[in-house]
């Protein structure tokens, strides 16, 4: 069928993980050994990183299963496989080595480094794809293959969130299910093309149908990327998952559905297809709401991860919302976006589970001079908030400058200025959600009943260190990529030409 | 002739006879008896789908009395896919029921149980390869017989109002379908497919008999509705599937509804006339019924607790997809109907069989609370379950999303059909993922504590040939789903050979 030696490299990033995963899952000596375990899992996640970076060096494409007559599944590696890929197994291997103190805290850890592992896989395969059809298959693996990091506590609770999410996921795929299927009825292929492949001709006579139908994959899509108005499941799920599996549902399995998005959009329906429609309208709105509206909700939050999650419900639609202008600007500031999001919401679900494993504090305001317990890890959170609040010179400043600059080049009427206006709001609401935590934690105030938030015999408890060097490595991250954007944007850059 | 040609014909009676020598076996010998008929039934209907793919479709005189008199067999590629599958099917149904066979019937029975299962065979085989539509009326009434006799043989609780709240409903079909018959014979003077064809067509150009046409037409089409539970025909569907012993509920929603449905299809196509049934816009009515039946089935089987009755919801839901397929009036829209056939026998099959392994290990007992965590304790049928399920949701890969995605594209082809299939079908599919995948979930969260003790926590793999019968049905589903190329082309085949 194809030439197996020549085609390994796009092949074995996704087999690896799925394997060690399965080994773990299955096989009798590594279920129960917790070193064997945590050796295979770093061994996988290392070795994933060297084979998903020679894949992305080597790039190419293959066909590796002919569904139908005229459908296939084929991998194929393009820029944004390159973005989406590189950020998802470099997140995936810091996360991994913080979870492995992390769930020495909790039980069966074994089977939730299995689960970790398969998800790692189908990602990279959602990344790799080459059409919509293979995008969709891994898109409904990872979203059944994460489903046992929500369950993993196994409580009453953590059953309904799965089943939330479950739900909330299967019904947003099967709405863009229903525009699959008319695309692949009119288009000729599905294959993703910068640019998109449908033309005016194919669509003329069906123009109603057509925007519907991709109003549905938008919205469906939209759900895995928290927008409104699937975006209910995810303050529910995230949280109830432990900390490294919150960190990266909310830091890269949302992006998958950004990325879903981006490929039906840029590479399949094309954006000229789109502007001045209704279904732009449409869609800026609803990223807009889903903007104000997660900043609201985390703003009233007391709960620290749950407060984290509805921040990601409000980030991640600054993305939807960069590209929903169809403008390059705003496009290329969406694309790093994905990536300083990513980075920022790890670190900071990161430093959200380490205060629970340390101190056991869940709520907002028992955060009180959390500073003098572990200055390190507050540090850290700090500067990271500073960077999605959008500070510069920190990287989240960065990507909101494109966003705005975009969004007011665009000729999308009032939306133009009306968007910038709103990310200036939520940037506001973002200082005033995540800042107090740093705020109180450092300055507790007079009247502080500090012997109830800091016992004598205990002082100063930082996380391990395999636990904060993570956090460090994400929050060097946020300030370097801030300092030094130029070369990531003239490739961002590079893609929206391509696109637009 | 070719000696293979012989084969449709010794399929039939193979069953038939193995049927006869049960009857005067134990019940051990007599399951081995029907095993033996239905392997070598299998390997002569593969006899027959080699022999049609190279030479095309012929027909078969029985008895030597020439056409218009004499009875006659016709294969055909679609015949020969479609017993063979049938065949599998059962196989496989009674392999994996075997055990639950043995305890639900008293042992002085068991015998009773495999004439009537090679009964049933003889008369879909019958159904499949006749050419003659009053052979069709008796094997259709011998099917219902055994259809009747595998429900009432369990002689537990509900499964006796059952039989009979299905003998009467298949009863009612039966009657329209000779009422049918009857006109139509007293039109065309033929009970013959070939020769009443070509008097219809005669009839259809003088442009008389108008209206018996139409009542011919629609009668024949909602009497074996009726009899393949088309919604809202399908009182008896939850019930039956519901109360019978495993193996006669995989067999009676895996084949016995299905075994109408080809019926009907052959008789569209070899004496009515693909184009006049169009034309009479009773397709359209099957096409709105389809319709109905996706949600209301799936609405049903939300409401369900009890999770065999949920699967026989589904089937309500399953069948209104098949007849949505026939409704779209297309060729598209037919092939999509058969191959749906095909995938839901095989999917609804597995799932009745897994659902088997699941209960076993819960104290049989079929509710969510009890089945939680029955996906540890045997993991095969967890497996199996899981597999069945995602393939009825639609998941790619499976046979169950090949099946969507023709019913999807035939859609596009026939516009004034397109936006209700394609957003029932959406619908239809949500409603799907809410009951099916909370029923994985059920089977795979934990019990809480306080239900523990209710009943035994050991975990059984199941006997061995309930783990052969869900591996063997979860690779034929994959074969579906991974290998659907030239099953969709064989069907479009046997489609144009029907002509």
């Amino acid at each position: 069928m194809f030439n197996m030696e020549q085609h390994l490299h796009l092949i074995l990033p996704v087999i690896l993980p799925v394997a060690a995963g399965g080994a773990m899952l299955a096989g009798k000596p590594l279920k129960e050994n917790k070193r064997a375990g945590r050796v295979v899992l770093l061994l996988a996640l290392g070795l994933e990183l060297l084979l998903v970076a020679q894949a992305l060096m080597k790039g190419g494409g293959m066909v590796f299963w002919h569904l139908t007559g005229t459908m296939e599944l084929a991998f194929q590696i393009d820029e944004i496989s390159v973005l989406f890929a590189a950020l998802t197994s470099g997140i995936w291997l810091l996360v991994g080595i913080y979870g492995i103190s992390y769930m020495s805290f909790e039980h069966r850890e074994n089977q939730f480094f299995g689960w970790y592992l398969v998800v790692l896989g189908v990602l990279i395969g959602l990344d790799f794809s080459g059409n919509l059809l293979t995008m969709y298959v891994f898109y409904e693996l990872m979203t059944l293959t994460s489903l046992p990091l929500v369950l993993h506590e196994r409580t009453h609770q953590a059953v309904m969130a799965g089943l939330k999410y479950l739900f909330y996921s299967v019904a947003g795929a099967f709405l863009a299910l229903f525009g699959i299927f008319f695309l692949a009825g009119i288009a000729e292929s599905l294959t993703f093309v910068p640019g998109g492949t449908v033309t005016r001709e194919i669509i003329a006579g069906k123009e109603g149908l057509f925007l519907g139908a991709v109003v549905c994959m938008i919205i469906g899509f939209g759900a895995k990327a928290g927008m409104f108005p699937l975006h209910g499941w995810l303050p529910t799920a995230h949280p109830e998952a432990p900390a490294p599996a919150s960190a990266v549902l909310s830091g890269i399995i949302t992006k998958s559905g950004v990325l879903a998005v981006i490929r039906v959009v840029f590479y399949i329906v094309g954006p000229d297809n789109l502007r001045g429609t209704w279904v732009q309208n449409v869609w800026i709105l609803l990223s807009l709401l889903t903007v104000f509206m997660g900043s609201m909700l985390a703003y009233k939050e007391p709960m620290l991860k749950k407060r984290l999650a509805y921040s990601t419900v409000s980030q991640v639609s600054y993305i939807l919302f960069g590209l929903s202008v169809l403008n390059p600007v705003a496009f290329a500031g969406a694309l790093s976006h994905v990536m300083f999001h990513s980075l920022i919401k790890n670190a900071l679900f990161l430093c959200a589970g380490a205060v629970i494993v340390t101190t056991g504090r869940k709520q907002v305001n028992e955060m009180k001079g959390l500073g003098k317990i572990m200055p390190k890890a507050l540090l850290c959170y700090t500067i990271v908030s500073l960077g999605l609040i959008g500070i510069p010179p920190l990287c989240g400043f960065v990507s909101k400058w494109y966003l705005a600059a975009g969004a007011l080049a665009s000729d999308t009427g009032v939306w133009s200025f009306l968007g910038p206006a709103v990310l200036l709001i939520s940037a506001l609401l973002t200082a005033g959600y995540l800042l107090p935590v740093s705020l109180n934690g450092f300055f507790p105030g007079e009247d502080l009943p500090c012997g109830d938030c800091m016992p004598k015999e205990q002082g100063k408890k930082e996380p391990s260190l395999s636990m904060l060097v993570p956090i460090g490595i994400l929050t060097a991250g946020t300030l370097l990529s801030g300092i030094f954007p130029q070369s990531f944007f003239a490739m961002l850059t590079g893609i929206a030409e391509r696109v637009f | 002739m070719s000696f293979v040609q012989n084969f449709p014909f010794f399929s039939i009676i193979i069953a038939m006879f193995s049927g006869i020598i049960s009857s005067v076996l134990s019940g051990k010998k007599a399951r081995n008896v029907t095993f033996g008929a239905i392997l070598i039934i299998l390997i002569l209907s593969a006899g027959v789908l080699h022999f049609c793919s190279g030479q095309g479709s012929y027909t078969y005189m029985m008895g030597h009395f020439p056409a218009p008199w004499g009875n006659e067999i016709r294969a055909g590629v679609l015949e020969g896919l479609t017993a063979v599958f049938f065949c599998l099917v059962m196989l496989l149904s009674v392999l994996g029921g075997m055990k639950h066979t043995e305890q639900d019937i008293e042992s002085s029975k068991h015998n009773l149980f495999y004439i009537m299962v090679d009964l049933m065979l003889s008369s879909l085989l019958a159904l499949i390869y006749t050419n003659d539509l009053f052979t069709a009326y008796v094997f259709v009434e011998i099917n219902t017989i055994a259809g009747c006799g595998m429900i009432l043989i369990r002689q537990k609780g509900r499964s006796l109002s059952s039989a009979i709240r299905y003998m009467i409903l298949s009863q009612l079909g039966s009657g329209l379908f000779l009422i049918g018959l009857s006109l139509l014979y007293d039109v065309t003077g033929h009970l013959l497919m070939s020769p009443a064809k070509e008097a219809v067509a005669v009839i259809e150009a003088a442009g008389t008999y108008g209206i018996p046409m139409l009542v011919i037409v629609a009668v024949i089409s909602v009497g074996l509705a009726i009899k393949s539970g088309l919604y809202p025909f399908h009182y008896w569907i939850p019930d039956t599937y519901g109360y019978a012993t495993p193996a006669a509920s995989a067999i009676l929603s895996g084949l016995v509804s299905k075994g109408y449905i080809f019926l009907l299809i052959k008789i569209f196509y070899r004496v009515l006339g693909q184009e006049n049934v169009i034309a009479s816009q009773i397709v359209n009515v099957l096409f709105v019924f389809g319709l109905a039946g996706m949600v209301m089935g799936s609405l049903h089987a939300i409401l369900e607790r009890d999770m065999r009755r949920m699967i026989a919801f589904s089937s309500v839901a399953q069948i209104g997809y098949i007849y949505m397929g026939i409704g779209l009036g297309t060729q598209a829209g037919m092939i999509a109907a058969i191959f749906h056939i095909f995938t839901h026998s095989a999917t609804k099959a597995l799932l009745f069989i897994s659902a088997v392994g699941l209960y076993e290990v819960s104290g049989d007992r079929k509710d969510y609370k009890s089945l939680r965590g029955s996906g540890y304790r045997n993991p095969l049928a967890g497996i199996g379950f899981g597999i069945g399920a995602l393939s009825m949701v639609g998941f790619p890969m499976l046979s169950g999303f090949i099946s969507k995605l023709l019913f999807a594209t035939s859609a596009l082809q026939s516009p004034s059909k397109m936006l209700p299939t394609l957003i029932v079908l959406a619908v239809s599919t949500v409603l799907n993922a809410v009951y099916f995948l909370r029923m994985v979930i059920t089977i795979y969260s934990i019990p809480r504590e306080k239900e523990k003790s209710m009943k035994e926590g050991e975990s059984l793999p199941g006997s061995w040939n309930l783990r052969l019968a869900i591996t063997c049905f979860i690779l034929l589903n994959l074969t579906l789903g991974l290998f659907s190329q030239p099953i969709v082309k064989a069907i479009g085949n046997g489609l144009a050979m029907f002509a």
